[in-house]
């Protein structure tokens, strides 16, 4: 009972916060909820014994990728009174996607070998480890991913500088 | 390792009679509850008396007394000025989006708050010292960016709003280059827990790690003092609140009990950078000298930390602000550039040594 | 690059710099003083409240035509036969009642220029600066020292005098005339010639009165 309480807290935080991204009316709250839900999903990482992966969640998400929604949302005045409609034809192609992505979600859940006692629980510190896998066993995918991002930040300064200078 | 620690809240906790025979949740729920408590006690009398330390380095600095009538030297000024906060009408203007605006600063203030837990406040003190702690501490304070956008958004203001944009613009900025100089420091202790950080620099001042392999971490705490003065709104890097020119940024239109809460924030986070940078470079609980050792380690960091915040203070009133392209400037083209050098700096060092 | 470097050198130069100055004030006595429980000394020849010292003052009306706002007020009353006033402190006799002399301190620009001409210097700046009231009307000082019965007194005996000096004058003029006259007669008489005085103009010489009656 002790620690299930807090994690019911944190699924109700995921689950709710997706509920108000799906349905409230202001984009604004859309996007603040969406923030709800990401902090919930850091806290369901802490669950899980992956508190690294939590931090990483907050930090990326919570400060980085919300923060450029939320400017986004900001920058488009236009857009954060805008009701948000979804046409009627499209519910049939929805309701056929979510029926797909929910046997997927439910054969993995189904085979997935979960941890259930504490006492299966890796207590040792996380980040050691992925930072070793990192350095050796997934060097090529981290470097890749890196080359990746040094690629699109470069693109992006080729784009936003001005071209008469 | 953390078998042997105190916890002051479960220290507490088991105070209570009957505790025992309470549920696990209540336990759990209870110590939360004691930790919230005594954290938010420990964060408003610093607030006070850093609001006092403030106004009285103001005022000698500009060749003034500063308070001097509430209590012997005005001791008791901040204490007035916080009854009278709290006896204040709790006004919302009339176009605010009520929710976002309720729910804002208390939001600012928990990532304020909960930041506390993880400091090592004494060798085997600390509330909760988590192994991934400066990244915790790192990961909660980004937190606050969009709760001061929600401030400002909801406070339905041009000035909140750009003050909002700006403070969020500034510490998404300069996450950067403290994330970096803390890099620094986690490359030379190999460990990211806080009590496992101070415990490396135990015996002598020589042994802080500002002052090993020796320019780089000494810059990188430059730089880390440099930017937590810009995640924390300080001058010269106060642009979110600059008074001249945007009111108060994001908590314009806040008054009463919640614009406390801003303030309260605003002084916790104050004491949260000094706190870090106290147990990052500064030895944290660690004496400077092996026969200071007699004093008590929780004193040690606190006035390491107090230092910092004092140098915090005689720069506010010593710069001028910044100007918003000179802010960025200063991050991208000068602290970034310089922690770099300063991580294959430290990194060249510690393959070497 | 070298001025990059340069840039961060002596901006770092700068801040250290400044930040040694404001630690020398930070160490330097402070310059302000407790108002209420301290006070610094006012220089000499300041201009604050004013304040007419009655006694010697002998009623020359000279600074209420000095005064730029107009905000003296005096009335004046000449003594009668056998009224004693006493002497001005430099021993200068006086020879006016001063029913009321009043200064509205809430128009008072402090110019100093009623000081000035006053002959017995009976009207000076004081060192007074914290007389702030919570009604305008306050700020109305009266100096005269006369008692009011006595004022009234005064006033009625003055403006008896005035009646009979009136009456008095009306009775010259019509002397006048009548003697103008019968002249007139008696030259026409004479030569036949039509009179040649021009009807003489209301010669107003008193003084009194001269500051208009303030509420």
């Amino acid at each position: 009972m002790g620690k299930d309480f807090v994690f019911l807290l944190f699924v109700a935080m995921t689950i709710g916060g997706a509920a108000i991204v799906a349905f409230a009316k202001r984009i604004i709250y859309n996007a603040f909820a969406l923030m709800l839900s990401l902090f919930g999903l850091a806290g369901l990482y802490v669950f899980l014994s992956a508190d690294f992966i939590a931090a990483v969640q907050v930090v990326v998400y919570v400060g980085g990728i919300m923060v450029l929604m939320l400017f986004g949302v900001l920058l488009t005045t236009k857009l954060t009174d805008v009701k948000l409609t979804t046409l009627k034809n499209q519910r049939i192609w929805a309701g056929i996607t979510l029926g797909f992505f929910m046997i997927v979600l439910g054969a993995v859940i189904q085979r997935a070998p979960w941890i259930v006692t504490h006492e299966e629980l890796v207590h040792d510190p996380q980040s050691a480890t992925i930072g070793e896998l990192l350095m050796t066993k997934y060097l090529l995918p981290f470097e890749i991913a890196s080359v990746l991002l040094l690629a699109a930040l470069i693109g992006a300064l080729f784009i936003v500088r001005s071209e008469h200078k | 390792m953390t078998e042997t620690l105190t916890n002051p809240v479960l220290t507490l906790l088991r105070l209570i009679p009957g505790v025992e025979t309470l549920s696990d949740g209540m336990q759990v729920l209870l110590s939360g509850f004691l930790a919230g408590v005594i954290l938010f006690a420990f964060i408003a009398v610093f607030a006070l008396y850093a609001v006092y330390l403030e106004r009285k380095v103001a005022g000698h600095v500009q060749d003034r007394l500063g308070p001097m009538e509430v209590g012997w030297h005005g001791l008791l000024q901040t204490i007035a000025d916080a009854i009278k906060l709290l006896n204040k009408e709790d006004f919302a203007p009339k176009d605010v989006d009520t929710k976002l605006f309720t729910l804002a600063p208390f939001l600012v203030f928990m990532t304020a708050l909960s930041v506390f837990v993880v400091f090592p406040y004494d060798s085997q003190v600390s509330i909760a010292n988590l192994n991934i702690g400066i990244f915790y501490v790192i990961a909660i304070s980004s937190i606050a960016v969009p709760a001061v956008i929600m401030a400002g958004w909801s406070s339905n203001n041009k000035w909140s709003l750009f003050g909002a944009m700006r403070s969020a613009a500034q510490i998404v900025s300069y996450e950067i280059p403290v994330g970096l100089s803390i890099i620094c420091v986690i490359m030379v202790v190999g460990h990211m827990g806080m009590q496992e950080i101070v415990e490396f620099q135990g015996g002598g001042f020589w042994k802080w790690v500002i002052f090993r392999s020796f320019p780089f971490n000494f810059i990188a705490f430059f730089i880390f003092f440099l930017g937590s003065l810009a995640e924390v709104n300080r001058t010269p890097f106060d642009l979110p609140e600059a008074e001249s020119e945007l009111v108060a940024g994001f908590m314009t239109e806040y008054s009463g009990m919640r614009w406390a809460f801003f303030f309260l924030a605003e002084y916790g986070n104050m004491l949260a950078v000094g706190l870090v940078g106290a147990a990052l470079f500064l030895g944290g609980w660690q004496p400077p000298f092996e026969f200071l050792s007699f004093v008590p380690g929780w004193l040690w960091f606190i006035l390491k930390a107090l230092v910092l915040i004092f140098v915090q203070i005689w720069l506010r009133w010593t710069l001028p602000r910044l100007r918003v392209d000179q802010l960025m400037y200063v991050c991208w083209k000068v602290l970034v550039p310089f922690a770099f050098v300063c991580i294959i700096g430290v990194g060249l060092w510690e393959v070497l040594t | 690059m070298g001025r990059y470097f340069r840039d961060i050198y002596i901006s770092v130069f700068t801040v250290l710099k400044g930040m040694y100055v404001t630690m020398l004030h930070f160490f330097s006595k402070s310059v302000t003083v407790q108002y209420p429980k301290e006070r610094l000394e006012i220089p000499k020849g300041s201009r604050n409240q004013l304040l007419n010292i009655i006694e010697d003052c002998i009623g020359c009306d000279q600074c209420v035509r000095a005064c730029p706002v107009n905000c003296i007020y005096m009335e004046t009353i000449k003594s009668f036969e056998g009224d004693e006033l006493g002497e001005t402190s430099t021993g200068r006799k006086k020879s006016l009642w001063i029913p009321s002399f009043t200064i509205d301190m809430a128009k008072c620009c402090f110019c100093g220029l009623c000081t000035y001409p006053c002959p017995t210097e009976c009207l000076i700046m004081t060192d007074v600066y914290e007389y702030s009231k919570h009604d305008r009307n306050d700020l109305i000082f009266e100096f005269a020292d006369l008692d009011p019965i006595k004022a009234a007194e005064l006033r009625e005996k003055d403006a008896i005098r005035k009646k009979e000096k009136e009456a008095a004058k009306l009775a010259k003029l019509k002397a006048k005339e009548a003697a103008a006259k019968a002249k007139a007669e008696k030259e026409a008489a004479e030569e036949g010639k039509t009179p040649e005085k021009k009807p003489e103009d209301n010669p107003d010489k008193k003084t009194d009165n001269s500051g208009e009656e303030n509420s």
